[in-house]
C-alpha cells in the first residue's frame, strides 16, 4: 500500500491508495489500477494502462493488405475474428468489392460465435472475480461447446482467419455434416445457459454480491461514450448491428436493461447470449448457395477508408489508406478505450472489496487497448 | 524416488506470466488448468499466482518493453527448482509482432523470453492448444522431480 496524496473534487485530500498493479493475481492482464479510499469506500479510482503496447498499427505500416488483415487477427485473443472481419471490410470498402452472399453469413455466422464465446468467457471470469468458482467452471464447460464449434470451423481454437478480401477462406466451407453439428452444439447450448441463468437468477448469495453494485448513471454513461452490452446494460438500445448491412437479413431484438449494475452487465450477457444463437440459427437456415469468395478484385489506390463494427465488447474501428495495395496511415480503435472512463467511474462509492468486480463489469480487454496514442493540444 | 521429489509429484505449482502477447494463450492455459473438459488439477497441477510458492513458469506473449523487469523479479522470486515453459509462438520467437513488419520494425519487443531467462520446454502453437500445454507440462517433470 503506497500512500500518496492527490484532491479531490471538494479540495480535500484522499491520503490512502491501495494500488494493485501492473502484474497482479486479480487481474490477469497486466495493467495498474489505484483505487484512493476512505474507510474502505472508493472514492476515486485510476487505472493506468501501456505495459502491453507492441505497436501494431505502426508494424502494419507500408505491409500488403493481406498480410496486415491478417496481422490485425493477433491484436486481441479474444475478439481476434472481429478485427479480422472489420480490416477486411475497410478494404473492401475502399476497392468497392462486393463479396458472395454465402461469405457473408459464414461471416456472421462466425461473428456471432465469437460474441457467445466473449460473453461466456465474461460469465466466467465474473463469476470467478465476484467468489462463485462453480459457477466459473460451469461456465467454463459450456464455453466448450462454442469452442469446439469455432475450431470446427476455423481449424484453431482462438485465431480462425476467417475472413479474406472478397469472402473466406476456402477451409471455412460450411458443409451439411458441419451445418448439422453446428445445429446440435446451438440446441445443447441454449439449454446449458437456459439453466445456467435459471440457478444464477434464483441464487439469494450471488444476488446479494452483485445488486446495486458498481452502479454507472445512465446519464454518465453517455457522457463517457460508453460502447456496448455496457451501455445497453445502462438503459439505451443502441447497436450499431442494426445499422450494418451484414445483418440486413436477419431479425433479432436489442436488448437493454436500465438498472445499470453488475447484475445487469450479467444478464445482459446471458441475454444476448440468446439473440446470437438466434442469429445462427436463422443464418444456418437460409445459408444462400453459390461461391464463398470473390477473388477478381483489382487493387486500387484508395484514401482514408473507415469502418465501424459492433464487436462483443462495443464498436471497433478500423481505419487506413491504400497505396499500391499498401497499408498507410492505420488507426484502430478498440471498445475497451471508451469503456475504461466507465470502470474507473462504476468503482467509485463501492467497497474495496468490490472494486475489481466493478472493473470487469464493463469487460476490459487491455490487451487490445494498448494503442499508441498522442493528444496534441491545437 | 526420494520423499522429497515423491511429495513434490503431489502439488505442483504452476504460475502464468503474461508477457503482452494477444490473451489467446492466456486463456487458453486458464482454461486448460481450471475448465472441467482439459482439467489439469486432476494430475495434481495447480494455478498459482505467488511466485513464492510455484514450480513452474509459464511465460506467454513476447516480453514487451515495460514487462521485463516484472518477468525478471517474479523469475528472481520463484525459489529452487523452477521450471520454464514458453508458451505460444510470440514466447518462443517474437511472433508476428517481432517477425512481421512494414516499413518500420516494432521497437518495444524485447523477446523471445529465452533471450531474457532460461527456458526449459517450448510449447508451439498460435494460440497453445490445451494438449500441447499439458504434453510441455508432462514433458519437463522428470527435471522437476529429480532436482534436489
Amino acid at each position: 500500500m503506497i500512500e500518496e496524496k492527490i484532491p479531490n473534487p471538494n479540495g480535500e485530500l484522499i491520503e490512502t491508495e491501495i494500488s494493485m498493479g501492473t502484474v497482479h493475481p486479480a487481474a490477469l492482464e497486466p495493467y495498474r489500477v489505484r483505487f484512493f479510499v476512505e474507510d474502505e469506500i472508493i472514492q476515486e479510482a485510476e487505472i493506468t494502462i501501456g505495459v502491453n503496447h507492441r505497436g501494431v498499427e505502426r508494424i502494419m505500416e507500408g505491409l500488403p493488405v493481406e498480410k496486415a488483415n491478417a496481422l490485425t487477427e493477433k491484436i486481441c485473443g479474444i475478439c481476434s475474428n472481429s478485427h479480422t472481419w472489420n480490416s477486411v471490410l475497410t478494404a473492401e470498402k475502399g476497392l468497392n468489392i462486393d463479396i458472395p452472399n454465402r461469405a457473408n453469413y459464414i461471416r456472421v455466422i462466425m461473428g456471432e460465435l465469437e460474441r457467445l464465446h466473449s460473453h461466456l468467457l465474461y460469465l466466467a471470469h465474473g463469476s470467478e472475480v465476484l467468489g462463485h468458482e462453480t459457477f466459473s467452471m460451469r461456465i467454463f464447460y459450456i464455453r466448450e461447446t462454442v469452442m469446439d464449434l469455432l475450431d470446427m470451423i476455423g481449424g484453431n481454437r482462438v485465431q480462425y482467419g476467417v475472413s479474406i478480401i472478397g469472402g473466406v477462406r476456402p477451409r471455412c466451407e460450411l458443409n451439411e455434416m458441419r451445418i448439422l453439428k453446428i445445429e446440435t452444439g446451438l440446441d445443447q447450448l441454449e439449454s446449458d445457459i437456459t439453466k445456467f441463468a435459471e440457478r444464477f437468477k434464483a441464487d439469494p448469495i450471488v444476488n446479494s454480491r452483485i445488486d446495486g453494485v458498481g452502479y454507472l448513471p445512465p446519464k454518465q454513461a453517455r457522457k463517457l461514450a460508453v460502447t456496448g452490452p455496457s451501455l445497453r446494460a445502462c438503459g439505451f438500445d443502441y447497436d450499431i448491428r442494426t445499422e450494418m448491412p451484414q445483418y440486413d437479413d436477419f431479425d433479432f431484438e436489442v436488448i437493454s436493461l436500465d438498472t445499470c449494475d453488475v447484475k445487469a452487465n450479467l444478464l445482459m450477457r446471458v441475454l444476448e447470449s440468446f439473440e446470437s444463437i438466434k442469429i445462427i440459427r436463422q443464418a444456418i437456415k437460409n445459408l444462400p448457395k453459390g461461391p464463398i469468395a470473390d477473388r477478381t478484385w483489382e487493387m486500387i489506390d484508395c484514401d482514408i477508408i473507415q469502418s465501424y463494427i459492433e464487436v462483443p465488447r462495443g464498436i471497433c474501428y478500423h481505419s487506413y489508406a491504400l497505396e499500391n495495395g499498401r497499408i498507410r496511415g492505420s488507426v484502430i480503435r478498440t471498445p475497451s478505450m471508451s469503456n475504461i472512463a466507465a470502470m474507473q467511474y462504476a468503482a467509485i462509492g463501492n467497497h474495496i472489496t468490490d472494486g475489481q468486480l466493478c472493473i470487469v463489469q464493463c469487460d476490459p480487454c487491455f490487451t487490445c487497448t494498448d494503442r499508441a496514442f498522442e493528444i496534441i493540444e491545437l | 524416488m526420494s520423499l522429497k521429489s515423491y511429495s513434490r509429484q503431489r502439488a505442483i505449482h504452476v504460475m502464468l506470466v503474461y508477457t503482452g502477447g494477444c490473451n489467446g494463450c492466456d486463456i487458453e492455459i486458464v482454461n486448460a488448468v481450471l475448465s472441467p473438459k482439459i482439467d489439469i488439477e486432476q494430475y495434481k497441477v495447480f494455478l498459482t499466482w505467488n511466485p513464492r510458492e510455484a514450480d513452474i513458469l509459464v511465460v506467454t506473449g513476447p516480453v514487451t518493453y515495460h514487462n521485463k523487469e516484472p518477468l525478471l523479479k517474479i523469475y528472481n522470486d520463484i525459489p529452487d527448482p523452477k521450471l520454464v515453459i514458453a508458451a505460444g509462438s510470440c514466447a518462443l520467437m517474437g511472433g508476428v509482432y517481432k517477425n512481421i513488419h512494414g516499413d518500420i520494425p516494432s521497437e518495444e519487443i524485447e523477446g523471445p523470453v529465452d533471450n531474457i531467462i532460461p527456458v526449459d520446454a517450448k510449447v508451439p502453437g498460435c494460440a497453445v492448444r490445451p494438449q500441447d500445454i499439458l504434453a510441455g507440462l508432462v514433458s519437463v517433470l522428470p527435471k522437476l522431480l529429480n532436482a534436489d
